[in-house]
């Protein structure tokens, strides 16, 4: 029995969403905490001896961006249930 | 002749003391430093991960005078608008009225009034300082151990053209948040109560 085309389609979206999120964070370091989009430095000032932080923008993907990748996938998934559900016909007698 | 010699002795004593009170007195450091290298880090435990930040908006001065570092006194300030964490969402909440509140309160503000337990060795004093910390309003006395690293002549190393001294203050402290009004009580499992401060400024004199 084929599935509905929607159904495959939001499965595959499903897919690409769990798998977009999990690639990503793997891709910036697979860091297990929050997300960072600043990235801190220490540099040492000669002089005084004074270690201080250095700070520019940049992308860490933290364990939030799984569990949205997630949390989209399944949300997905649960739509492609539903699609393509014939409704059940009563049947008189 | 006993005049004269009067005189010169009354003259000599004179300059002897004016000499002395010129090496003994007290050196103004200026802390601003627009280039960012004085900071504070802070730190608190979360259960994800340790929430770790830093501040650079340090400005103030110090009273200190290397002959007698007991003596010293002064007033940091830290913008409250320059704390940051790596985390965008997580610094606005930081700021937010919920939190450390910035717009109501944009100074964090340590004033020294006595110093106890003055130790020195060379160029360097460690003393436990105390004084008032102002933060999110709320004004609490403390006692932080604190390390001055006096630099003298340093100044130039640092900016060109100029002439003077350097004073390097660090301090390794802890405060409770609701001892501050930050949250009392509250999301304990997710914010630890103690935070972490680290301080390392370094303030300017210049000879005039």
């Amino acid at each position: 029995m084929k599935s509905h085309p929607l159904r495959r389609i939001l499965r595959l979206a499903a897919a690409l969403a769990f798998v977009g999120a999990a690639g990503l964070w793997a891709a910036t370091g697979a860091h297990r905490g929050w997300t960072k989009t600043q990235i801190t430095e220490m540099q040492r000032d000669e002089i005084t001896g004074i270690d201080y932080p250095v700070t520019r923008d940049g992308l860490v993907a933290g364990v939030d961006v799984v569990a949205a990748g997630a949390g989209l996938a399944a949300a997905l998934l649960g739509v492609s249930l539903l699609v393509g559900r014939h409704p059940r016909k009563t049947v008189s007698a | 002749m006993n005049n004269i010699v009067r005189l010169l002795t009354t003259v000599t004593a004179a300059s002897a003391a004016l000499a002395l009170s010129a090496l003994a007195a007290p050196l103004s450091f200026d802390f601003k430093d627009p280039k960012g290298v004085n900071n504070v880090q802070f730190s608190l435990d979360a259960p994800l991960e340790q929430i770790t930040g830093h501040a650079t908006g340090v400005s103030g001065t110090i009273s200190f005078d290397p002959a007698n570092p007991g003596a010293t006194t002064g007033k940091i300030v830290v913008a409250s608008s320059s704390l940051t964490v790596s985390n965008a969402m997580m610094k606005d909440h930081l700021h937010s009225a919920g939190w450390l509140d910035v717009a109501a309160n944009p100074e964090i503000v340590f004033e020294a009034k006595s110093l106890k337990n003055v130790k020195t060795s060379g160029d360097t004093t460690t003393a436990d300082v105390t004084g008032t910390l102002t933060l999110k309003g709320v004004s609490k006395e403390v006692t932080v151990p604190v390390t001055f690293t006096y630099l003298p002549g340093k100044l130039g190393a640092r900016v060109q053209k100029m002439e003077g001294d350097l004073l390097v203050v660090r301090a390794d402290f802890l405060v409770n948040r609701s001892d501050f009004d930050i949250k009392p009580g509250q999301m304990t499992d997710k914010v630890a109560e103690q935070i972490h401060l680290k301080l390392s400024i370094a303030g300017a004199a210049p000879k005039a």
